[in-house]
């Protein structure tokens, strides 16, 4: 039988100052009106300051520190750093990689570094399963720490401003797995893409195919793709697969956590996933906005703070990564 | 791990188009800090000339290069379960935002597969991508078939990567499967110094300067290495990293340095090939050197060597393999191939 892998613990790291949405979207330059405001369902995000202490790697150094703290494990013990952020880091990715500055920073010096790119808020569960997979397979591997560390492209922070998809806030998460840990089990994860939307959700400039142009150089979303894709469906789909392959169905699964992109994205799934999406998560969007995969370790850390979820309980993950890559991940407290 | 994955077929792609290496020096700013190795960076390099890309993108390089490898294994596209990129320089758009494997997916075809990219290890990416892959085929009864791919385009003018290498450009794609019998991947270790994480790096667009991009040579994507920190921090530590991750993989499956039959080493320059072979005495025999006239192509260079040696006849039925490489970030990894 193969040995079990679970959370041991997990943390969120965020800068203090807020800025409100109405706010940003005039310093952007986008229209911002109570119908807007009710698709969003976004008061304000957290925005790192110029300092670099808060910088995306210390943010994700300072939640890394914290999750190990909570774990109670010893740095030295951490077999593997895996990275999941999403947004562009201090140098250019994947030449740089904020993992190696965790790895040395949490002094975890005997582990390696893997950090991943694409699929948006879903990497957090590409990280997730794939953590999973090596502290399963590998003797001697038995402890992760997932990280994260994300900062908006300065006049950035309206996604398709037009018609605004969400607003993104800085923050940074880290979560310790464990072989054998004792309670939140990563059961399994469905992982599915689409090719045809590689560039649904991307930064056309700064790499190679426009080095030069700085107006390129933010994260544009083709609005059309984005709502063609059948995120619903999609994660329903994948969602009883993986439920299945588990013997379990919808009924069995307490609660389910998304991304916290807006109440509209939120409301779909609450409709299709039968009103079982968590309430934290609606809280967590009003208060931080968008955090990219830190949605996720929040959302899961406000659901046990909540006490809604009792020991044995199943909880599903669900992320349809801006329609290129969508992910399901069942956990079992 | 599930011993039984194995290295179906692999192959790459080289853009016909060649640059002398006197014509690449001529034409890129030259380095003025002092090399701590006693050599002539630019005479005792071993690399004569390098591919170059010319209109073909990044992920055009990959592409060619999965679509050589899936012709080469008869494999429909609609069974590879996974597709894991493992390009090391920049891809065509930002990364971690993008990554190349969406449209590798998208242009072969393979459309029951889950699309990822991993964007650590430098050169040693191979090994990382390797492990992961690995992991999750073992982890996971339904991932059976998993196609690694890579797409290097050296930035403009920034193929001189003094003082370690010369870089072409180039695409390379590896078929992983379940239940191989042969040229089974026996054992990865990867070690990471993080320590070093700044010494490499590509500045990037949003931190570029007005030096940068005035003059002869504008730095939009070009390396930046601190030759100090790299003299007396990275040089003095490579061969006992190496030493750690090879004999970290043959530990896991018990055996010894003088049981690897054949070695495959990424191709930087003369002077360190010669340096890995003494201090790990391998003859010239046991690994090979020929590709040096490729030019150094990041973490495709795990898979050109690979894929030469097999085509020439250097690897043999029940040889153990071993492949090895060190990367920016920095890691080092090996891994051990049952032939």
């Amino acid at each position: 039988m193969k040995p079990q892998v679970g959370i041991l613990a997990a943390s969120c790291y965020l800068p203090q100052q807020r800025r409100t949405v109405e706010d940003l979207f005039r310093e952007e330059g986008a229209t911002y009106d109570s119908e807007i405001a009710s698709r969003l369902g976004i008061r304000q995000v957290p925005i790192r300051s110029d300092d670099v202490r808060e910088s995306a790697s210390n943010l994700a150094v300072a939640a890394a520190r914290e999750a190990l703290e909570r774990a109670k494990v010893n740095p030295l013990e951490v077999s593997v750093v895996v990275e999941y952020s999403i947004l562009p880091q201090e140098y250019l990715v994947p030449v740089w990689n904020m993992s190696n500055k965790v790895q040395a920073e949490t002094g975890a010096v005997k582990s390696f570094v893997v950090g991943f790119s694409g699929g948006g808020a879903s990497n957090f569960m590409v990280a997730l399963s794939s953590a999973a997979a090596m502290l399963s397979e590998n003797d001697s591997m038995k402890t992760a720490l997932l990280v994260t560390g994300d900062a908006t492209i300065p006049g950035n922070r309206v996604l398709n401003p037009v018609d605004p998809v969400t607003v993104m806030g800085d923050g940074a998460s880290a979560v310790v797995l464990q072989r054998d840990a004792p309670g939140s089990i990563v059961v399994d994860t469905e992982l599915w893409s689409d090719g045809n939307n590689h560039d649904v959700c991307y930064i056309p400039g700064g790499s190679l195919v426009n080095p030069d142009d700085i107006g390129l150089y933010r994260m544009e979303l083709d609005r059309t793709r984005y709502d063609a894709f059948p995120k619903t469906k999609t994660l329903r789909r994948m969602s009883d697969k993986l439920l299945d392959r588990s013997g379990l169905g919808l009924s069995d699964v307490a609660a389910v956590l998304c991304s916290n992109i807006s109440s509209e994205d939120e409301a779909a799934l609450q409709a299709a996933f039968a009103g079982k999406i968590s309430a934290v998560c609606a809280a967590n969007r009003e208060t931080h906005g968008h955090l990219q995969g830190t949605d996720f370790p929040l959302n899961y850390l406000s659901l046990t703070q909540t006490g809604a979820v009792a020991q044995g309980d199943y909880v599903l993950s669900v992320s349809h990564g801006m329609g290129a890559t969508a992910a399901v991940s069942l956990i079992r407290y | 791990m599930n011993a039984n994955i194995g290295i179906l077929e692999a192959s790459y792609y080289l853009p016909p188009t060649r640059k002398p290496l006197s014509q690449v020096f001529a034409d890129e700013e030259k380095p003025t800090e002092a090399f701590a190795a006693n050599v002539d960076f630019e005479k005792d390099i071993g690399i004569v000339a390098l591919h170059v890309a010319g209109e073909e993108t990044a992920a055009e390089l990959a592409i060619k290069a999965a679509k050589r490898t899936l012709a080469k294994s008869g494999i429909d596209p609609q069974t590879i379960d996974l597709i894991i990129d493992f390009t090391s320089i920049p891809e065509d758009y930002v990364a971690p935002t993008w990554s190349a494997a969406g449209r590798v997916q998208k242009e072969i075809g393979a459309t029951r597969a889950f699309v990822t990219a991993i964007n650590t290890g430098g050169c040693a990416s191979y090994q990382t991508t390797l492990k992961v892959a690995c992991s999750l085929m073992s982890a996971n009864e339904r991932y059976k078939i998993a196609l690694l791919i890579a797409g290097d385009k050296t930035p403009e003018y920034n193929h001189n990567y003094y003082p370690i290498t010369v870089v072409s450009d180039g695409g390379s794609a590896v078929l992983l499967k379940k239940d191989m019998t042969t040229r089974r991947i026996l054992a990865i270790d990867v070690a990471t110094l993080g320590r070093l994480h700044d010494m490499w790096v590509i500045p990037g667009i949003h931190n570029r300067k007005d030096e940068d991009i005035g003059g002869k040579f504008p730095r939009w994507l070009h390396v930046s290495g601190d030759i100090q920190r790299f003299n007396k921090e990275l040089i003095p530590m490579n061969l006992f990293m190496f030493r750690k991750v090879m004999l970290g993989a043959l530990k896991q499956i018990g055996k010894k340095l003088q049981d690897v039959s054949y070695f495959i080493y990424p191709t930087f320059s003369n002077w360190d090939l010669k340096a890995f072979c003494e201090a790990f005495r391998i003859p010239p025999e046991k690994i090979y050197t020929e590709n040096m006239h490729h030019g150094h192509m990041q973490e495709t260079d795990m898979v050109v060597g690979y894929v030469d040696a097999l085509e020439a006849g250097r690897i043999k039925d029940g040889d153990l393999v071993m492949l090895a490489t060190n990367g920016a970030g920095f890691s080092w990894g090996a891994s051990l191939i049952q032939h």
